[in-house]
């Protein structure tokens, strides 16, 4: 304690404590002195600066101490270095926070398990064939095509459900689920349009999912003529019930049906898939509820053998392994799918196999969606971590060989080797540190950014990308190492036993006696690389800046500015029939009220926004199709108003108007689709048959249309198209699309909008609201994040790369001021010594571009598919690229080489 | 660094001499030794066998300094110059006894050792 007390005393006097020290050791010099020669003396007396350190050593909290005058010394150092330091800094802390944000993202979509207890013992069923299984009627779901299965698709009949659920010697417990995409949710009067999810009995118990109050659907919940109950998501409980256990046994409207809430799922159980977290969920056996005709559609769903629309998942029974199950529910699937044949052709034909996948990951198909595009964006920021590691090498290098004299001095006048070393690193870990800690707030919001970037409007990624720790820690320790092993190894080198050479080095002399002028050295194998990575990013952002531009330069048929959309579902909030009718044509004429509206109508898609209606058409008089050929149109239901909003002109006839929203059924067509089926004929007053073969041909042509843009813009070819008022079959007129044509920013009507609607309605919704523009802008998400992720990304390695280059040439510059000044005293011209540097500039940087484009020439396959009309080799683009970067190293390279030539050969020869 | 070869203090053994050649009788009464000195003696009387480092004296005393086994006083030195005199404590005089102890039970067991047969 004592000890202590006298530690503390020092601190507060530790001035006259060095004097007292310096004194005493003179005094002992002085002494010594008497009895031999002063140099002798001094000799044996060895290092009085270090002896004064280690005497002062024993008083002080050293370590700690050092440390902070270790750090100021650093930051010191760092700030007289502005532009490195913030070039470093910046570079670093980009390279840190895009690594993190797009790694946590992955991580969220790839590698995250499902929160229920043994997600390993859990399994999902798929189907695939090689061609087309005769035995699938149909499919409600999704199917998707890969290399090794051919056709797959998750979706099973819902008798293929039952069968294997029955059979209890199999070695996994099977349940089934379908989702629902949107359900018009009233809780307390108060609507809303949610995801949600169809489950069988046994989804809830197999996935071992407890419920946090209530209990969760079982068995006798999902059979026919059960009462309709739903169990909320625990998130959802909370929001919309304020977790108040009253709800429990509370009613809330699920597509104007009531159903009793009887539980809420444990917390954090979100579903089966991280992009579909379903906040309600109601029992199989509930969907005919909201059907028309209630016992068609059970008919349908739950007898029909050949339509394939449930998911399934099992749950393997202890001991059981995956390929064994797989094998024995395979042979299951198959007998099913054998006996499920209606005709000799369905079954001799192919036969849909069953396969298994691991389900602890869950539902994959945000997997399939973003797998890829996240895979290249990976590549981008993994490259941009890479060169800004280069960068602090490169900085680390020049900065230790510019100080080696400075350490020498240091060393000479008795600083300890390692005292040096690790003041050196002390400089480079706060430099990445600082880097680290710009990473961390540019990871959190990057992070928000792409969930923004890659969710399509009107449809947010319910997602938990939260900051992945693990991610950042190792990026972080990639900075760190970076830092330590390029700021130690000149360290150790600039401070080994001997620096006598470096002692002697004059600052402007040095290296240039040791060292040729163009042996390739560490630093210029670092700038050359960083040039070739910057290269390889400037080209893929030549290759998406031009893919955008071509994609916006398609012409679309109709016109995309100022289009307010949003979209309402009135059927599933109980209007039927005419009072559907009456309530769509009120609402249109009220929005046409809106001052600065100039034209509304709705239709039951929008154009361009990857939405497809596909229906077989009938010609009267055209031969007869072959039977796998049947002829086809595109469909859209509008209102008879849209054309003219979409600014879509009408070639020959008339547009639609009021009246034939009850007449006779009429429909205006495409030149696209003249072309297809009446070829150089005038189709006005023919008519045409729809949706069946069979059906009469009732439909008269009243008009020709201009042909537009029908599904997205990079369709190879616009189907034909036909437009029919919407009025026409009302019973299946499901959602539909509202578009307003405005003067100015349609967004600015959006609370007019919102008002006229919940005032006509509070149980009918407002979803999706937003433009035109932004839904076509939505088709080519993928391209337009590419291209600016991208040039951000390549401007940003530009930057980086001529800074390094900057810093390398100024450097060497510098150090060669003596030999310049000597060149330019014996006659050397000033053009020849700008010359002479700036040689070296374009050696480098072109080294750089030659690898950077043989690089670029290889993978741009990797790419091939996100392009649009642009090839992975395109020359205009290398080129572009290749000139951007040789302009930049010149730019680099003029300001040390300028200095150069301006050297005074007096002052550089008097110069030390 | 010298050219001639003497033997090093066996480490440990510094603050012990330090410490007995300031417990020596008439040092407490002329006021102790300064550093100079305390080398001097030291190499004196070991017959030059013994030389103390400077680089090991001062950090040594310092450290006594801390440990509070000594107490150090600025005064005139024989020929006129300002120096530190270095006087034993209490606790120093409690130490050297330890010290010397230890070191005495040390060599008698590495006496015993190099003496066996």
């Amino acid at each position: 304690m004592t000890e202590l007390l006298r530690r503390l005393r020092f601190l507060f006097r530790r001035g006259a404590f060095e004097r007292e020290l310096e004194e005493e050791m003179q005094h002992h010099l002085a002494l010594k002195s008497e009895h031999s020669s002063r140099a002798e003396a001094a000799r044996q007396f060895g290092n009085i600066a270090l002896l004064k350190e280690n005497s002062r050593g024993m008083w002080t909290f050293t370590f700690l101490e050092q440390l902070a005058q270790d750090l100021r010394y650093g930051l010191r150092a760092m700030l007289a270095n502005k532009l490195f330091t913030g070039m470093a800094v910046l570079s670093l802390a980009l390279g840190i926070g895009a690594n993190t944000a797009i790694y946590s993202f992955m991580d969220a979509i790839l590698m995250s398990r499902l929160p229920v207890p043994h997600p390993e013992d859990l399994v999902i069923l798929h189907w695939s064939n090689r061609d087309r299984a005769p035995v699938v009627h149909g499919i409600n779901g999704s199917a998707w095509r890969d290399e090794k299965h051919g056709r797959i698709s998750p979706n099973f009949p819902h008798a293929a459900y039952e069968r294997l659920r029955e059979n209890r010697s199999l070695p996994a417990t099977v349940f089934a689920y379908a989702r629902a995409y949107e359900l018009n949710v009233v809780v307390r009067r108060q609507a809303e349009v949610l995801k949600g999810m169809y489950v069988s009995g046994g989804y809830y118990s197999g996935l071992g999912v407890t419920p946090a109050i209530g209990r969760l659907i079982a068995d006798e919940d999902d059979r026919a003529g059960a009462p309709a109950v739903a169990v909320l998501s625990y998130q959802f409980w909370q929001s919309r019930f304020g977790s108040r256990p009253d709800a429990i046994g509370s009613q809330v409207l699920i597509n104007n049906t009531p159903f009793t809430v009887i539980g809420v799922s444990a917390p954090g159980f979100f579903g089966v898939s991280a992009g579909h977290e379903a906040p309600v969920s109601i029992p199989l056996h509930a969907m005919p509820l909201f059907a028309p005709d209630r016992e068609m559609e059970a008919r349908y769903r739950f007898l029909d053998q050949n339509f394939y629309w449930v998911e399934m998942m099992g749950r393997l029974r202890p001991g059981a392994t995956l390929p064994a199950a797989e094998a024995v529910l395979r042979t299951a699937f198959h007998r099913f799918a054998l006996a499920s044949a209606t005709s000799e052709n369905e079954r001799t034909g192919e036969m849909p196999s069953l396969w298994l996948q691991e389900g602890r990951l869950g539902i994959d198909s945000l997997r399939r969606q973003y797998g890829k595009p996240l895979f290249v964006l990976m590549t981008m920021v993994g490259l941009i971590l890479a060169i800004a590691c280069a960068n602090i090498a490169n900085l680390l290098l020049s900065r230790a060989s510019a100080r080696r004299r400075e350490m020498a001095v240091r060393m000479s006048l008795g600083a300890g080797r390692w005292r040096v070393i690790r003041q050196l690193l002390t400089e480079s870990i706060l430099l990445s540190c600082t880097g680290g800690v710009l990473g961390l707030i540019v990871a959190v919001w990057g992070i928000r950014s792409i969930l923004w970037l890659l969710s399509p409007p009107g449809d947010e990624l319910t997602l938990h990308a939260g900051l992945n720790w693990t991610v950042l820690a190792f990026t972080l320790a990639l900075a760190l190492g970076t830092g330590v092993i390029f700021g130690l190894a000149p360290a150790l080198q600039a401070t080994g036993r001997d620096f006598t050479p470096a002692l002697k080095e004059t600052r402007s002399s040095a290296v240039s006696g040791h060292r040729k002028r163009f042996a390739p050295g560490l630093g210029h194998v670092l700038i050359i690389s960083q040039v070739a990575l910057s290269l390889v990013l400037a080209v893929a952002a030549g290759l998406f800046v031009r893919t955008l531009s071509r994609l916006n330069a398609i012409e679309l048929g109709f016109n995309r500015d100022n289009i307010l959309v949003f979209t309402l579902n009135a059927n599933q909030g109980g209007y039927k029939g005419e009072a559907l009718a009456a309530f769509y044509s009120r609402l249109t004429a009220r929005f046409r009220a809106i001052p600065g509206v100039q034209a509304a109508a709705l239709s039951d898609m929008l154009l361009v926004s990857y939405h497809w209606n596909d229906t077989t058409v009938t010609i009267p008089g055209a031969p007869a199709p072959a039977p796998d050929k049947k002829p086809n149109t595109a469909l859209i239901r509008v209102d008879p108003g849209f054309l003219a909003v979409m600014q879509i002109p009408v070639l020959v006839g008339r547009d639609l108007d009021a009246r034939d929203l009850r007449s006779p059924r009429v429909a205006v067509v495409t030149e696209q689709f003249v072309k297809k089926y009446f070829p150089g004929q005038n189709p006005v007053g023919r008519r045409i048959g729809l949706h069946d073969t069979k059906a009469p041909a009732d439909i008269q042509i009243i008009g020709v249309a201009k042909t537009t843009r029908y599904n997205s813009l990079k369709e190879e070819e616009t189907p034909p198209l036909v437009y029919i008022p919407y009025s026409q079959d009302m019973a299946d007129l499901g959602r539909v699309t509202f578009e307003l044509r405005t003067g100015t920013n349609p967004l600015k009507i959006s609370g007019i909008v919102r008002g006229i609607v919940h005032d006509a309605s509070p149980t009918v919704p407002i979803t999706g609201m937003t433009t035109q523009s932004a839904v076509i802008d939505q088709t080519i998400s993928e391209q337009r994040t590419f291209a600016n992720l991208c040039t951000g990304f390549a401007a940003l390695a530009l930057l980086i790369a001529c800074v390094g280059l900057y810093g390398t040439m100024a450097y060497s510059v510098a150090r060669r001021t003596n030999e310049i000044g000597i060149r330019m005293a014996l006659g050397a011209a000033r053009g020849g010594i700008v010359w002479m540097v700036f040689s070296q500039v374009t050696v480098l940087a072109a080294i750089g571009i030659a690898i950077g484009l043989g690089i670029a020439w290889q993978t741009g396959h990797f790419v091939a598919s996100f392009l649009y009309e642009v090839k992975p080799t395109d020359s205009l683009v290398m080129a572009g690229a290749a000139l951007a970067l040789i302009t930049a190293a010149a730019v680099a390279g003029f300001g040390p080489a300028w200095r150069a030539s301006r050297v005074d050969p007096m002052a550089a020869l008097r110069h030390e | 660094m010298g050219t001639t070869t003497r033997p090093e203090i066996p480490p440990g053994t510094l603050y012990m001499l330090i410490l007995k050649s300031l417990a020596r009788t008439g040092v407490e009464e002329s006021g102790g030794m300064h550093g100079y000195g305390i080398a001097q003696h030291i190499q004196r009387i070991s017959g030059d066998i013994l030389q103390v480092e400077e680089g090991s004296l001062y950090p040594a005393l310092q450290r006594m300094l801390i440990k509070g086994w000594v107490v150090a006083e600025w005064k005139q030195s024989e020929n006129n110059r300002r120096a530190r005199f270095y006087r034993l404590t209490s606790d120093g005089h409690k130490q050297l006894a330890r010290e010397l102890q230890d070191y005495a039970h040390v060599a008698t067991a590495i006496g015993r050792v190099i003496e066996a047969v």
